[in-house]
Order: C-alpha cells, then sequence, then structure tokens
C-alpha cells in the first residue's frame, strides 16, 4: 500500500545529521512507492547538494529565515515596535502555515505528516491537520533536551500529535516519564549501503565530527596523551572543522601531540576515510543517534566510544562490537584505545561484529519498522 | 444478539477486548465505556459485564450498546458480589486478540489500548503490564499517586516472572494489563468466585502462566480513589480484621501454586512483602481495637507465619522484624508502640534496653535467641543522640473535652534515660493548621515530670477562647507537644490509640472562626492516618451546616474558582519571593547600589558547615594581632560552634546576601555560592580545602561532560577567585590547572590550618587543642591513638554512598582495645555509628569541626585516598594506607598519581592485613621503616607548609605586625 507522506523540518536540505536523515529517508520512502514531499519552514543556510532529480517533491514555506518571537506581555505590550513586530511575525508564520496547509490539503486523506524537529511543529500546528496523522520527533537524547530550551517546547508542541517519536526506547521511556502516552522510538538508517569493508592494515585511529565543544575533541586530545607513549607509530587522524579548531591544535601542540595527530579537515568521501582505519573513536559529551558510528560499523572499523548517550549504546554493544568508557573518564577511554591497539584479533574480531551487528539498522529493516508504525497508528 | 453476531462474521476481530465490569454504577458506567471509544486504538471493542444490578446499570449498557456497534453487554443472572465472575462472563464472550479489564468507575488512557498492542506485538508477550495511576477525586488540587512506579521505570520483557519477584509480589492488580485472549483461554485462567482479593490470586497465576511478560512505563489506567480523610470506625477497623481471613487464604492459595511450579525464591520474596506490607495495614488498626480482635488477629497471624523460613525475616527494617515477632509472642504491650514506629518512621516509642554494649528494643524475649536477634536495634543509632534530635512517642493518657476546651494528659517516652532525672523540663502544646499555613496557636502544659522511663504531663487547653481558624481554607488542625530538656528541644505529636476521644459526632469543644460561625461552630478530635490526635473543624448549629453546603455546593463556581486562583498565586508569591532565584537578583541590585564597607571579611568554611580549617586559621590569628578588621561568619543549619567575637549569619538569609555584598574580603575554603558574582573591590581569598590524589575540577569526569552553558558558569565562579592558596609545586600542576587559575593568582604561603602541624613537629611538645580534645572526647592518654579517616565514596550518577566500616570494628575493640586507642573521623560528607561495645576503645571523632586537633591527638594515622595524607605528613608520624578497593576508586575517579608506588607507609588490601601491621606498629620493619620516605613525601606535596601561612596572609593583606 502507497502512502501520501509529507517530511517538515527546519529546511530541506540543511548541512548535518538531521538534514541528511531526512533526506535518505524521503528517497527511501519513495523506493518503496510512496508519494513524498520534503517541507523546509526556512531555507538553508548552509545547504547540500540534493542531487539532480531527487525522488521527492520540496516546498520551503518562508523566503527567509522568520526571526525569534519578541516578548510583549505586561509592561512590555507598551514597546510598540515588539509590538509590531510581532504582529507582522504571526502575519506571516500564519501565512507561511496556509503554503503548507494547501499541500496537506492536496494530499489524499490519511496521509502521514511526519515533523522532523519541533520548531517546524509551530508551523503544522497552525497548518490544516485534518484527516491525516502527525507524528514528531526529536533527534536528540533526553538529556540533551532537557538541558536546553527545547524541552519546554517539546512539552508544548508535541502534546497533541499522534505519536512522538525519540531515538531510544531509552530515551522514549523517559519522556514516559514526564507524563507523554503518545511515545515511540524509531531508529535513525545507517546512512552507508554497504560499503566495502576496512582492511584495518593502517595504524590509525580516526575521529570524523564537528570541531565543537559537544564533539568533546578536547578530551580526545588529553585521552591520546596517555595512549600515544604506548604506541608510537599510531596516529590519530581527526576529519571536521569547526568554531574550536585554533583552540584544539593549541591544546595539541601543548601537549606535544603534533608528531601522531593529523587535522584532515572535513571530509566527503566518509567511507574512503575510514577504510584508511583500524579503530574508530566517539568522544562526544552528547549525541542522539549518531551517524559517524553506525558508519564505521557498516565499514567493519570497531568503535570506541563514551557513553553519553542512550543512542550509542544502542548502537555499540560494549565488549561485544565495540568499546564503552564512562562519560567524560578519559583514563578508561584510553585504557580501552589501549586495549584495542595491542591486540590487533581483537580488533578484527570487534570490526567484524559490528559489520554484522550494525544490519538491524539498515535502511531497509529502518524503513519496514516505519511501515509497521504506519500500520499501527492506522487500527 | 442475533443481530450482533451477524455483525462480527462480517468484521474483522478487535484488536482488543476492553472487559468493563459493573454492579450498580449507572452514574460513572458511561464515563469508563467512553474512555475506551476514545481510544487513539479504534479497534476496540466493549463488553460490559454487569453483575446484576439492581439500578439501572444495565439499561445503561444496552443503551451504550445500541449507541455504537463497538459496544455489547452481558448480565450475571444473580449477583456474585465479586468483580471476578463478571470479568470471567466478559472475557468467555469477547472476541478481541487481547483482553483488558476495567472497572466502572475507572477510566483508560487514551493512548493505553495502542501502546498495549504495540507491546505486545513487538515483543509477543502473554501479558503486558503498565503503569496504574490513582486519582484522587475528591482532592482540590486532583492529586495523583502512581502506584509501584519503580517497577515502571522503563520498558523491559521477562521471560519469566522469577526475573523480577517483585512484579508477582506487588503489583497484584488485574486491571492495569493486557492479556493475549488465546492464551487466558487455553491456561484456563479465571478468577475465583466467593472470595475477596480475587485479584491477587488471578494476576499470581497470570504471571507464573505466562512465557512473556513485557512492563511498559506508560500510565495505562486511571484508578480513582477516593482519600478517606475521615478517621474509620471501629466496625471499619473490625470489618478489616475479618478481611484478614480471606487475605491468608488466597495467600495460602499462592502459596501452594508457587510450591507446585517449584519457585521458592518468589515465595520468599512473597513472604517478605506479606511481612512489610500486608501484615502492617492490619497492625496499624490493632491499637484501636480491643483485645478479643487482637486475639483473634493474632490467632490468625501466627497460624500463617509460623510457615514462615528465617530467611523471610532478612532484608526487613529492624521495626517490621520486631513487629512480626511480637505479634507472635502475642506481647501486646510492646507492640503497640512498636506499630507507632511503624506508621512513623525514625520515632522512638519504646524506652529500650542496654545489655551487653547492644540496645535492645524491650527487656523481654532476650533469653530467646531469635527474640535476642530480632529485638537489637543497636543499628538504629539511638544511643549517641541527643533529645534534640530524636523523635518521641508522646503517647496520649487522658482526654476530656468540654465547651470551654480540652484537658489533656500524656507520656513522653524516654529511650536510655535521656532525659536525666534532674533535667529541667517544660513543654507547650501547638495546634497548627495541616494546610502549609498561615497561623498556629500555643498553649502552655500545666505540669511535666519525670517518672523513669517517661516524662508524664499534663495541660488544660482553652481552646474556645485561645484558638482562632479562619475557617474554611483551614479545617484540620494539627497538635503538636515541643518538650524542653535543659535548653534542648524536641518536637512530639500525641498519639491517641484508644483513649476515648468521646465528642460525638459534632464535638463539643466552641470555636470561633475569623470567617465568623457561619463557616464552623465546633472543633472535633480525629485521629490521622498515622494514628495523632488532630482537630477538625465542624458545623454543628443549622446554620453553619446550611452555610457549609453551600460552599461546597459553590467550590466550583466562577467566584470559588477565582478565589482558589488566588489563593494559590498568592502561595506562589511567597514561593517565589523566597526562593533562590529572587535573592540572586536582589543580590545582584546590592552589589551596583551599596558601598563596600572597609574591613568587612566575610569567612566560610565547607558551605558554612562548620567554624574550622584555614578560614578560621586567617581569622584567629587577625585577632591575635588585633587587627581591626569586623569578622562575619556564614553558618549553615545551627550557629553552635560558632565564635562569639564574629557577627554569624546564615548562609543564604538576605543579611549573609548584604554582607557579601558590602564586604572588602571573601575569604573560604570550597567556594561562595556560585551564582553570585563578586564585585572587583572585593578580595577573594579561596583557600581550599586539601591538595588533591583525584582528579579534580576541569579534570574530573563529571564536570568534564556538563553542557557548555554550565562549564561556563562553573568557570566563571572560579575566575571570582584573587588568590589561591597552594602547599606546593603540586598544587601548581593539578589543582591550579583544573581550575585554571592563573599563575599571578596562587598564594605561595602554604595552609593556615596546618600552621598548627608544622609548630607541633617543630616543637615536639604535647599540644594544648590536643589535650583538651582528648579530654573531650575521653581518650585515654596511656595508650597510642591510632585515626581511622577515609574518604567518602561516590555513587554512579551522583550523590555519596553511606558509611559502612570496612572491618569489624567490635573485633577491633576486642583485640586492640587494651593496646590503642581508635579515633574515627570519616569525611564531613559521611557519618559513623558505632555500637556501646566498643565504647571508650572506639571513638567517634566526626563531630570535632576542627580537624587539626585531631590529627595533633593521632599518633598513627590510617587512611585511604584521603587528602588528610597530605596534612598529616607534616607531622611526619606513621601512616597506613588501607586501600580495599583501590581499582574501583581510581577507575572511577583517575588520580594524579599513582598512591601504591609513593605511599609513605605500608599499603594493605584486607582487614586482616590491617590489623597486621597495626599489632605490630613497634616493630622497625613497620610503619617506622617509611622514615626517609614519609620526609620525601612532605617535601614533594607540600614544600611551601612552613608554619607562617596566616602570618603572611594577614602580612600580605592586613599590614604587617609592626606596623600596628
Amino acid at each position: 500500500m502507497t502512502r501520501d507522506i509529507v517530511l517538515v523540518g527546519n529546511e530541506v536540505n540543511e548541512l548535518g545529521g538531521v538534514g541528511r536523515w531526512q533526506t535518505s529517508m524521503a528517497r527511501l520512502f519513495a523506493e518503496r512507492g510512496h508519494r513524498v514531499t520534503v517541507v523546509g519552514v526556512a531555507p538553508p543556510g548552509a545547504p547540500f547538494d540534493l542531487g539532480e532529480d531527487p525522488p521527492f517533491d520540496t516546498l520551503t514555506l518562508h523566503r527567509e529565515r522568520p526571526s525569534a518571537p519578541r516578548r510583549t506581555r505586561g509592561l512590555r505590550r507598551l514597546d510598540l515596535a515588539a509590538v509590531r513586530h510581532e504582529a507582522l511575525r504571526e502575519r506571516e508564520m500564519r501565512e507561511a502555515a496556509g503554503r503548507l496547509s494547501a499541500v496537506l490539503r492536496a494530499r489524499r486523506p490519511g496521509a502521514t505528516v511526519i515533523v522532523t524537529q519541533v520548531w517546524a511543529m509551530e508551523w503544522v500546528a497552525l497548518a490544516d491537520t485534518s484527516g491525516h496523522t502527525v507524528i514528531g520527533m526529536s533527534h536528540e537524547s533526553f538529556d540533551t533536551s532537557r538541558g536546553s530550551s527545547r524541552f519546554a517546547r517539546i512539552k508544548e508542541h508535541y502534546r497533541d500529535v499522534d505519536r512522538l517519536l525519540l531515538l531510544t526506547r531509552e530515551d522514549a521511556d523517559r519522556w514516559i516519564g514526564q507524563g507523554f502516552n503518545h511515545v515511540g522510538f524509531m531508529p535513525n538508517p545507517t546512512p552507508l549501503r554497504s560499503p566495502a569493508p576496512s582492511p584495518r592494515t593502517d595504524a590509525t585511529v580516526v575521529s570524523i565530527g564537528r570541531l565543537g565543544y559537544e564533539k568533546g575533541v578536547d578530551m580526545l586530545l588529553d585521552t591520546w596523551a596517555e595512549v600515544v607513549p604506548r604506541h608510537p607509530g599510531w596516529r590519530l587522524r581527526i576529519h571536521g572543522a569547526g568554531p574550536d579548531e585554533e583552540a584544539l591544535k593549541r591544546q595539541c601542540s601543548e601537549l606535544g601531540l603534533d608528531g601522531s595527530v593529523e587535522w584532515a579537515g572535513r571530509t566527503e568521501d566518509v567511507a574512503g576515510a575510514l577504510r584508511r582505519s583500524s579503530v574508530f573513536v566517539l568522544s562526544s559529551r552528547g549525541e542522539g543517534f549518531p551517524l559517524a558510528p553506525l558508519e564505521a560499523m557498516s565499514c567493519a572499523v570497531p568503535c570506541v566510544a563514551f557513553d553519553c548517550a542512550p543512542g550509542v549504546r544502542e548502537i555499540v554493544r560494549h565488549e561485544e562490537d565495540g568499546l564503552l568508557a564512562r562519560p567524560g573518564n578519559v583514563l578508561e577511554l584510553a585504557r580501552h584505545l589501549d586495549r584495542l591497539l595491542s591486540d590487533a584479533a581483537l580488533r578484527d574480531r570487534m570490526g567484524e561484529r559490528a559489520r554484522e551487528n550494525v544490519r538491524r539498522f539498515s535502511p531497509e529493516s529502518v524503513t519496514d519498522r516505519w511501515e509497521r508504525l504506519f500500520d499501527l497508528l492506522e487500527r | 444478539m442475533s443481530a450482533q453476531h451477524d455483525r462480527s462474521q462480517h468484521e474483522d476481530v478487535p484488536d482488543i477486548s476492553v472487559v468493563v465490569i459493573v454492579h450498580n454504577d449507572e452514574r460513572r458506567l458511561p464515563d469508563a465505556v467512553r474512555s475506551v471509544l476514545e481510544q487513539t486504538l479504534r479497534n476496540v471493542e466493549v463488553v460490559v459485564a454487569d453483575d446484576c444490578s439492581t439500578d439501572g446499570s444495565f439499561e445503561v449498557a444496552r443503551r451504550l450498546a445500541a449507541s455504537s456497534d463497538r459496544v455489547r453487554a452481558v448480565r450475571l443472572p444473580e449477583n456474585s458480589g465479586g468483580c471476578g465472575e463478571p470479568r470471567n462472563r466478559g472475557v468467555a464472550v469477547a472476541r478481541g486478540r487481547y483482553v483488558m479489564f476495567l472497572d466502572s468507575d475507572d477510566t483508560l488512557e487514551p493512548n493505553a489500548c495502542r501502546n498495549m498492542l504495540e507491546a505486545a506485538e513487538t515483543t509477543g508477550a502473554d501479558l503486558v503490564s503498565g503503569l496504574c495511576l490513582r486519582v484522587h477525586v475528591d482532592s482540590r488540587w486532583g492529586t495523583t499517586a502512581p502506584w509501584y512506579p519503580w517497577l515502571y521505570r522503563r520498558t523491559r520483557t521477562l521471560d519469566s516472572i522469577a526475573e523480577l519477584p517483585d512484579l508477582l509480589v506487588y503489583d497484584t492488580l488485574s486491571t492495569n494489563k493486557c492479556y493475549r485472549r488465546e492464551w487466558l483461554l487455553a491456561k484456563g485462567l479465571t478468577f475465583p468466585r466467593g472470595i475477596h482479593y480475587e485479584d491477587l490470586l488471578f494476576s499470581a497465576r497470570a504471571y507464573l502462566a505466562a512465557s512473556r511478560i513485557t512492563l511498559i512505563p506508560n500510565t495505562v489506567y486511571h484508578w480513582n480513589v477516593v482519600r478517606k480523610t475521615e478517621a474509620k470506625s471501629i466496625s471499619n477497623r473490625r470489618h478489616e480484621i475479618n478481611n484478614f481471613a480471606d487475605r491468608l487464604e488466597i495467600h495460602r492459595r499462592i502459596d501452594r501454586i508457587l510450591a507446585a511450579e517449584g519457585m521458592g525464591e518468589l515465595r520468599l520474596h512473597k513472604d517478605r512483602k506479606f511481612l512489610k506490607h500486608d501484615l502492617v495495614l492490619y497492625l496499624r488498626e490493632l491499637p484501636f481495637l480491643d483485645d478479643d480482635y487482637r486475639r483473634r488477629f493474632a490467632e490468625m497471624a501466627d497460624g500463617y507465619l509460623r510457615e514462615f523460613p528465617e530467611e523471610a525475616y532478612e532484608g526487613l527494617s529492624p521495626v517490621h522484624r520486631l513487629c512480626a515477632y511480637l505479634v507472635l509472642r502475642e506481647d501486646w504491650e510492646h507492640l503497640m508502640p512498636a506499630v507507632d514506629t511503624l506508621l512513623n518512621r525514625n520515632k522512638v516509642s519504646s524506652p529500650l534496653v542496654e545489655r551487653d554494649g547492644r540496645v535492645y528494643w524491650c527487656e523481654e524475649h532476650l533469653d530467646d535467641p531469635l527474640g535476642r536477634t530480632v529485638l537489637d536495634v543497636t543499628d538504629l543509632d539511638l544511643h549517641h543522640k541527643p533529645v534534640s534530635r530524636l523523635y518521641l512517642r508522646n503517647a496520649l493518657t487522658g482526654y476530656r473535652e468540654s465547651p470551654e476546651g480540652v484537658s489533656l494528659s500524656g507520656a513522653v517516652v524516654n529511650p536510655l534515660g535521656v532525659v536525666a532525672p534532674d533535667a529541667r523540663l517544660d513543654a507547650e502544646l501547638e495546634f497548627r493548621a495541616r494546610r502549609r499555613s498561615l497561623r498556629s496557636f500555643r498553649f502552655p502544659v500545666r505540669s511535666v515530670r519525670h517518672e523513669g522511663t517517661a516524662i508524664a504531663w499534663e495541660a488544660d487547653v482553652p481552646l474556645a477562647r485561645g484558638l482562632r481558624p479562619v475557617g474554611v481554607l483551614d479545617d484540620v488542625w494539627d497538635v503538636r507537644m515541643h518538650l524542653t530538656v535543659d535548653g534542648e528541644r524536641t518536637t512530639t505529636r500525641l498519639t491517641a490509640g484508644r483513649t476515648d476521644l468521646g465528642g460525638g459526632e459534632d464535638g463539643t469543644v466552641r470555636v470561633r472562626p475569623l470567617l465568623s460561625r457561619l463557616a464552623a461552630d465546633r472543633l472535633r478530635p480525629q485521629v490521622s492516618s498515622h494514628g495523632h490526635l488532630a482537630f477538625h473543624l465542624v458545623q454543628h448549629g443549622t446554620l453553619p451546616r446550611r452555610t457549609a453546603d453551600l460552599l461546597r455546593h459553590h467550590m466550583q463556581s466562577p467566584p470559588a474558582r477565582l478565589t482558589k486562583k488566588a489563593l494559590r498565586g498568592a502561595l506562589a508569591l511567597r514561593q517565589e519571593l523566597r526562593s533562590g532565584r529572587r535573592k540572586i537578583d536582589a543580590y545582584h541590585r546590592m552589589i551596583r547600589v551599596l558601598p563596600i564597607r572597609r574591613g568587612t571579611v566575610v569567612f566560610e568554611s565547607h558551605l558554612g558547615k562548620q567554624y574550622g580549617d584555614s578560614p578560621r586559621a586567617i581569622h584567629e590569628e587577625l585577632r591575635r594581632r588585633g587587627v581591626p578588621a569586623r569578622a562575619v561568619w556564614s553558618y549553615q543549619g545551627s550557629p553552635r560552634g560558632f565564635p562569639a567575637d564574629a557577627e554569624l549569619v546564615r548562609r543564604w538569609s538576605w543579611r549573609y546576601l548584604r554582607e557579601l555584598a558590602q564586604a572588602e574580603f571573601w575569604i573560604d575554603n570550597q567556594g561562595f555560592p556560585l551564582k553570585l558574582a563578586k564585585r572587583p573591590e572585593t578580595t577573594y581569598i579561596q583557600t581550599w580545602h586539601g591538595s588533591a590524589l583525584k582528579r579534580m575540577g576541569f579534570d574530573a569526569p563529571e564536570l568534564r561532560t556538563v553542557p557548555e552553558a554550565e562549564r561556563r558558569l562553573y568557570q566563571r565562579a572560579v575566575d571570582r577567585f584573587d588568590h589561591f592558596v597552594v602547599r606546593g609545586r603540586h598544587d601548581e600542576v593539578t589543582l591550579a590547572q583544573a581550575f585554571r587559575i592563573p599563575e599571578e593568582k596562587l598564594l605561595r604561603t602554604g595552609y593556615p590550618r596546618n600552621d598548627a602541624l608544622v609548630r607541633a613537629r617543630e616543637s615536639g611538645a604535647p599540644s594544648r587543642p590536643a589535650e583538651e580534645l582528648a579530654l573531650r572526647l575521653g581518650v585515654r592518654r596511656d595508650l597510642p591513638v591510632v585515626l581511622y579517616a577515609p574518604t567518602f565514596r561516590a555513587l554512579d550518577g551522583g550523590g555519596v554512598r553511606s558509611f559502612t566500616f570496612p572491618f569489624d570494628v567490635e573485633e577491633f575493640a576486642r583485640r586492640f582495645g587494651d593496646r590503642l586507642t581508635l579515633l574515627v573521623r570519616t569525611h564531613y560528607l559521611n557519618s559513623v555509628t558505632l555500637p556501646p561495645s566498643v565504647h571508650g576503645r572506639v571513638i567517634d571523632a566526626g563531630q570535632e569541626p576542627d580537624i587539626t586537633p585531631v590529627l595533633l591527638l593521632a599518633d598513627v594515622l590510617v587512611t585511604d585516598y584521603s587528602s588528610v595524607m597530605f596534612d598529616y605528613s607534616l607531622l611526619q608520624r606513621p601512616m597506613v594506607f588501607f586501600t580495599y578497593d583501590q581499582e574501583e576508586y581510581a577507575d572511577g575517579r583517575g588520580t594524579y598519581f599513582d598512591l601504591a608506588e609513593e605511599a609513605p607507609g605500608p599499603v594493605v588490601r584486607t582487614a586482616e592485613e590491617l590489623f597486621g601491621v597495626l599489632s605490630r606498629l613497634d616493630d622497625p620493619a613497620g610503619p617506622a621503616a617509611y622514615k626517609a620516605r614519609l620526609k620525601e613525601f612532605m617535601t614533594r606535596y607540600g614544600e611551601y607548609d612552613q608554619g607562617d601561612a596566616a602570618a603572611r596572609i594577614a602580612d600580605r593583606f592586613f599590614g604587617p605586625e609592626e606596623d600596628r
């Protein structure tokens, strides 16, 4: 049975995890014969290329990124500029929601609207969704949400959707603990479809991620400083760019690691980068359902990671296909790396196992799960 | 019926059939049925099973069936009197693949069916169970309480109930569950008839029969309950005792099934829960019932409890254990106070006795070995506490009322003679409205007398004149008695027990509320659910009764809602005014507008917990020099032990904030509140409180992972330090770097608190503070003193593990008691319980605010990873390192150096090794052999500690001494 599916995100094709996920899901749905539309609230700041002739329609609701709301309650009602700003903003929002309503009305009754981020939900809530099923999503761990303004906004805007999807059972359970009872979960699919495995012959540990506080590369450098004296000849290759690049390179020099750390910049060829490595390391402070370890495991590269989110322990099975350290425990992460670097057989065993195990998140099995969910919501 | 039959031929099978049972509840039945029809899962059917109601319930059910093709109604030919038969009948006619049960007075959560179905289909479970929410329908604020929420914190699937015995033992409801219908039929699972507590048996059998069970944390069922605010009548209480027989019968049947299934472990769990829970339900009624009922109860209980193995009593709290024991012994005299403690945790209700160094609940039964074990309550640590920290039972012995008020008499228990015969005694009664309120009234107690194991008292309380409630808002008044013993105060509640409260339905005591007599005109005594005396405002006259009806009727009217909203608003505002945020905002206004007060120094040690450590040493140095500074000390809790020559401010009080806002100097050893900014004119001297072995600050895992904003907040707080005291190069590369403190802020003076240690080493003479301490604690001076000072252990996910000895302290006392004295000082986050048997040989030094005299007194130190090792090394006396959990500790935190390698003394891993070292203290190969390493350790980790730290800090910030 084919359906009408409308994905509504902050943008159609913004560079980053959610953007990549959104497009790959749209393609997967289209491959199953569903009629897919991807709607973005705002134009992307840093767009990525959708390729030629994507198998789905796209629509962006606003010509420019809508401004943040200003407070106009209490005494601020006297601030005429703010009041005017708010009135204009609300009018534009209603108009944008009207464009979304038009799209939704053109779908067959019983279409599925998937709202990928809570900000976009503010527009969906204003639009006419009658006759359709609305699924809300939060692409981050419960703890990350709780530490941000999104916590309150998820509670407010996702209260009345038909189903709210988190990334893991554990995150879903914690939202249920907040009194939400319409909650389920859905993992991200692996981005790479059966790539060639890494031969695991290069004496290289690889890290792939934005160079920002969240990804914890500072902790990775401290870890590496503990590891490398025992493993001369091994290199740490760090892919990615970001705001902390300067500071991290300085830290690297201060730790005397310039000889064993390679700053490889952002890469388009993730599979290639993984094939030139034997161990993948994830040093993040927080994650949702990270794509990089999924990719590494698809390439048969074992992961060493901080167990910083349910998504991470869902992907990596400690002692089976990778090793997990307590969050922020640099010494433990170093011990795990030490173990893997000292033992080629262990790397091989875990790497092969990882390639097996990660199949449960293959595009096919995740799309099947989505279709089962659509069925459930119809019963 | 035939029409329905036809329909079912054509329709798909429903996913779930919900069996709604009803008996004489026509009013609420439609709500229950609607909660099923409005489920987000649409493919459900309702089977209403009427237990032959005599009202219009079945008519209502038929109407509902007529209006929806998803509803059917069936009726039992005669009333069954229980819930079991109608449910059995419902299951028999249900068509769904799954079945759920709903009572006509409850409702399903809107997503319940969808969540149950999803779980069942995903896991293939025969039985899915979700969280049941008790909804207090009579509560003003719509209070709810989840039913055993700890079983439902996360989704989990069990292949056997043996994986989670608590599920069978605690969640005995049949209604919050979803059953695969074919499985129910195949296993022949039906409810028993003609007996109460049918749910217990049914759910136990279902759990045991299920080859897979899935638990979901979702709320699935709303159990509407009326909270019993009214006191239970005697007949109610007797009735419950009668039900006890049924409960026992059900338990026996479950036991037989468990035995047949070979589930011995489950049986044990169930026995424990019976002792902890089921038995308590009945025990709490006993104080109010006469001896006949007590005896009947005891006979029944005895017959059942006899079969329990001794292991069933393990893991029970001492109070539960001794209650069960006293029931079997039919010792009412000691049981009744014990039940009081059961209902009021931490209450001391027995005079207790001490025998051979242990503390027992009572003198009786100690010749029985089981009794001796069960009645031993030493570990409750009641024998050390001062009277102000004990919650004592106060039994009401006399009650008389008149229109003017009440005359009361009672007896406060005096455990282990904590109240001395010659103590000055004084008492007053306090009446306070139960709702977070507003006002309280106090009345003197006429006489208070010491009578050995009890303190007897009498009071005449002129309530009619002295108690002025508002009315309506403050319906319930609780009674407390404050007893003052030599200036120390303890607060008690009056336990009513069997004392006749008379008074009749309406009470006789007159009362005149501020809202006039229209609101209420009498006070009626009642007993709270904890067994305590309270008073209820009631309406006796015609006019007040009519007003009350009117009020009740209009509580939901718009004006009433407005009033309630206003009241809630006022309470919230009061809360808000006292809240931290408001205070922080006000503080930041203060530092903008108020001037600096020259010469004001605000001191704080360990967040206000004590007058001690380096801030104290600096304070004393300033006093000694006569520096004209105004010293302000911050305290948390009690100001006891703080100096008289300083101004004392409670931490977080308005005065505290003002002093901080205007101070010229801040001096502390841990951190003034993180969120308070420091103005540039104020100089902040951070003395810190110990060199580091384990990783600290931004080197510690817990701080490395915090979100960026929080990290910045923390860094800003640390950036407030203008000077940071270090003891040596080690501090500079560890602490200072971990907190990102720049070079120029380091104060290389050593710790002021350690000046006394350096001086003691240099002079070699006995120190006065140490000798005073020995006298205070009763430490023998003819034996060497060993100090045991371990650090705390963190729990995973924050929190502090409570302290337990890693060796047998009684064995220690036996083996070494005549050779040395052991002082125990745990980390300030921990506390220690010592049995009386070790008295004089093992001594708790944890209450001393300042550790320096303790170190001075100790001839040998036993520690693990505590920073006390660095300070103690200044004395150059032997140290022993008892690191029984080295791997676990070092792995969790990470350390700056390898203790095992650098320790300047023997490192032992087991209690036996420790005892071995202690028995050879004089052996030249023992701790004494580490002389050279000890010296090296001292200089490596604290080369700046030269005995003049306080003087150098005073010189630098308050001018050289000779200038004055």
